[in-house]
């Protein structure tokens, strides 16, 4: 217990003295007018397991790439606000942040929020954003011109598994596949695309499970699953519960079943919770984890950033690397329409983005990535190792066409 | 010193505003109301248009839960009816924005008189229950019937349109939802002044008291649901003009509560205490944020500690009021008034 304190107590002033080095940040880079980062985030709230670390990786992108001059030598502010992940509170953060600030770029916690600000967001046309949303809707470039994913949609992360699923057929026999996902705008998104996919490549859809987020009791519909006999069920919707259940109730049953999820069910929280259990669970993840064997000068500059800001914390989770690749995109877009001598306006940041072409991210991602409908549709299959507790690569990088 | 105010017929007692000091502070704050909008940067108008509604659907729930004494947990259902007939109309008609707002509070009280019909045999948790079954059924409608609601994806608005002008920014809204909420608060005040109004308190009182007095329960308590449902429809419909989408995560069920708890905290059956309730808890998240960031520059580390936090202390805040001051805020204001009316004597 006191430990926990200790460690906690470590951990802030960790903390601290990244928000430090952020403040003394403007001072050490240049005269120039500071570039902001808005954002509205979840650090209470249902969403906060994965806010808190939102809110870091772009804390410690911001402390970063000011010690590294900033962008092309403007200093970056980071303004935030918590949310409470409530649509009403992210609205009124987001008003907040630009009524004071001059924001080219913005962090959304949630779809509902970013659906909700868009009309907006297209109206003042001068700030483009992204943020935890990877919703397939966002990727409609003529409802949502100003607004992008920081990775691949729900629907292209469907898309990838089913090409792994597809690679895994023997003989000709393509492996079958069950989908189950949650009663949510969250868990539907990919169904329809995914169904047309598996169509598409000739993989069986045997059963089509919803359940509640969250759920406990699912024994019915692991008997349903012990009935149509799919080789892969594909999660998605879920953090957790009910995924943890499948998988015990099936593997007791002796099924021989693989299990896979998508962006939000892929980290450690899993490994976590299930021990020895989560074996074998795999899922699709756009960016490397922190504590995987690959490298790269941005992965070792994030990596040497995170240990910096807060030496204690060890592993970061998949949240902190999704929000220092939004801000590394920001980035790249400021500098792109900067270098192009053009205002940053949300048009101009936009066809910016459109132009990432076989962007080296410097090992964020392992392969060089293009744009392409507002998103970044790559991503790898990775497996959990229980023993190692970590997720292990299973895949090339697989890169949507 | 004002020291009371003698009533000396019917109609003076029966009278909204009671005396001349009431009526200049009434007309100070709606001339406040009317130059906020011209002072105000975009964040505060927003806040304000958020009040508004909250403020509308505020007066909806305390009329049935406050004056009529019947707990309901369906109020995000009924915003949802009235947000979901906006959206549909607006998309598949060419009816005027006025005309679409009544109906979305027609069809939500329609829907309300069908809720409210377990009211005649349950009251009470049990009628809570009811009502929040209801609330998850038109939920579920809202999600699955995707030919007229969008599904889980939902329905986006175009901006409303009133006498030739597009009602797209907040500055625009706030002409109508402000104007509305106290149109709607008026009404309701008047509500209380007839013999329907006096029917609810009367039900709320004691039902059995009141039957035995004549009052039809049936057609009183629908009726009160009827109204109820209406202003809650017309907030809905407000809800998504201002928002300009709706989907099922639109009306949660924390909405319901949000909403009861702004009647108990700002006061049951007092309309002005739903104004107030429903006042402070849009308003009370936000003045925990500008504490976290007033904080911010000496500890910069206050987000990260200060949202949970706040969230304990919003909590806190309303135990707090509903054990030292159980008839919410209405009452701290009237003791507040009581303070003025009789100083320098104490009250």
């Amino acid at each position: 217990m006191f430990e926990s304190i200790l460690s906690k107590g470590r951990r802030l002033a960790g903390i601290g003295s990244i928000a430090a080095a952020l403040a003394a940040a403007p001072a050490m880079a240049q005269d120039k007018e500071p570039i902001v980062f808005g954002g509205s985030i979840p650090l209470s709230g249902v969403f906060a397991f994965a806010g808190v670390h939102l809110h870091a990786g772009l804390t410690d992108y911001t402390s970063w790439i000011n010690g590294e001059g900033g962008i092309n030598g403007h200093p970056v502010k980071y303004v935030m606000e918590d949310t409470g992940y409530e649509v009403d509170r992210s609205v009124a953060a987001f008003k907040k942040i630009t009524g004071s600030n001059t924001v080219p770029v913005y962090y959304g916690d949630s779809t509902g929020f970013m659906k909700t600000i868009a009309s907006e967001l297209n109206s003042r046309g001068t700030t483009l954003m992204s943020g935890a949303s990877f919703a397939t809707a966002l990727t409609d470039n003529e409802k949502y011109p100003y607004q992008f994913i920081p990775g691949p949609s729900y629907s292209q992360m469907f898309g990838i598994i089913l090409e792994y699923i597809s690679s895994q057929g023997e003989g000709g026999d393509k492996p079958t596949v069950a989908f189950v996902y949650s009663d949510t705008e969250f868990g539907k998104d990919p169904i329809e695309n995914g169904k047309a996919k598996a169509a598409l490549m000739g993989i069986e859809v045997v059963e089509e499970i919803v359940t509640k987020p969250g759920s406990v009791d699912v024994s019915a519909e692991v008997l349903k699953l012990r009935r149509a006999r799919p080789d892969y069920v594909v999660f998605h919707g879920y953090v957790l519960s009910p995924i943890n259940e499948f998988m015990v109730q099936m593997r007791q049953m002796g099924l021989d079943t693989q299990f896979m999820g998508t962006f939000w069910s892929s980290d450690k929280l899993i490994i976590n919770k299930m021990g020895a259990d989560s074996d074998g669970y795999m899922g699709v993840m756009p960016y490397n984890y922190y504590d995987s064997a690959e490298g790269g000068p941005m992965l070792d500059a994030l990596r040497a950033q995170a240990e910096k800001s807060d030496p204690d914390a060890g592993y970061r989770p998949t949240g902190y690397m999704q929000g220092w690749f939004n801000a590394m995109v920001w980035t790249e877009v400021i500098k792109r329409t900067m270098d192009a001598d053009k205002e940053l306006t949300a048009d101009n940041m936009a066809e910016s983005l459109a132009s990432i072409k076989d962007w080296d991210t410097g090992g964020i991602i392992g392969i060089p990535v293009s744009v392409q409908d507002m998103s970044f549709p790559v991503g790898r299959i990775w497996r959990v190792n229980a023993k190692e507790g970590r997720y292990e690569p299973v895949s090339d990088w697989i890169h949507l066409d | 010193m004002r020291i009371g105010d003698a009533k000396q017929s019917y109609e003076a007692d029966e009278a909204i505003w009671t005396s001349s000091t009431q009526k200049i502070w009434l007309a100070i704050f709606l001339l406040a109301l009317a130059v906020f909008p011209f002072f105000a940067d975009s964040y505060l108008l927003y806040m304000g248009c958020l009040v508004g509604i909250a403020v509308i659907s505020t007066t909806g729930l305390n009329i049935l839960t406050g004056f009529t004494g019947l707990i309901s947990l369906g109020q995000a259902g009924f915003m949802g009816v009235g947000g979901y007939t906006v959206a549909w109309l607006s998309l598949n008609t060419a009816l005027p924005f006025p005309v679409t707002l009544l109906l979305a509070g027609l069809l939500a009280a329609a829907v309300g008189i069908l809720v409210g019909l377990p009211s005649l045999r349950v009251k009470g948790l049990y009628l809570a229950i009811a009502t929040l079954a209801a609330s998850v059924f038109l939920h579920f409608i809202f999600a699955q019937w995707e030919s007229v609601t969008g599904g889980m994806g939902g329905l986006s608005l175009e901006p409303a349109h009133l006498f030739g002008l597009t009602l797209q920014s907040d500055f625009e809204m706030y002409f109508v939802i402000v104007p509305l909420a106290v149109l709607m608060v008026l009404a309701a005040k008047n509500v209380f002044r007839t013999r329907i109004g006096r029917a609810f308190i009367a039900i709320r009182d004691r039902d059995i008291s009141a039957e035995i007095l004549g009052i039809n329960l049936l057609r009183y308590k629908l009726m009160s649901f009827a109204l109820s449902s209406f202003y809650a429809g017309v907030a809905g419909g407000l809800f998504a003009y201002f928002y300009r989408v709706v989907t099922p995560e639109s009306f949660p069920l924390s909405m319901s509560i949000f909403y009861l708890a702004a009647v108990i905290v700002g006061g049951m059956g007092n309309l002005l205490g739903g104004i107030l309730g429903a006042a402070f808890m849009t308003l009370i998240p936000e003045v925990l944020n500008l504490l976290t960031a007033a904080l911010t520059p000496f500890y910069p580390n206050a987000p990260i500690f200060m949202s949970p936090m706040l969230e304990i202390i919003f909590g806190a805040l309303i135990v707090g009021f509903l054990i030292f001051e159980p008839h919410g805020l209405a009452e701290i204001w009237h003791r507040i008034r009581r303070f003025f009316s009789l100083w320098p004597f104490r009250n």
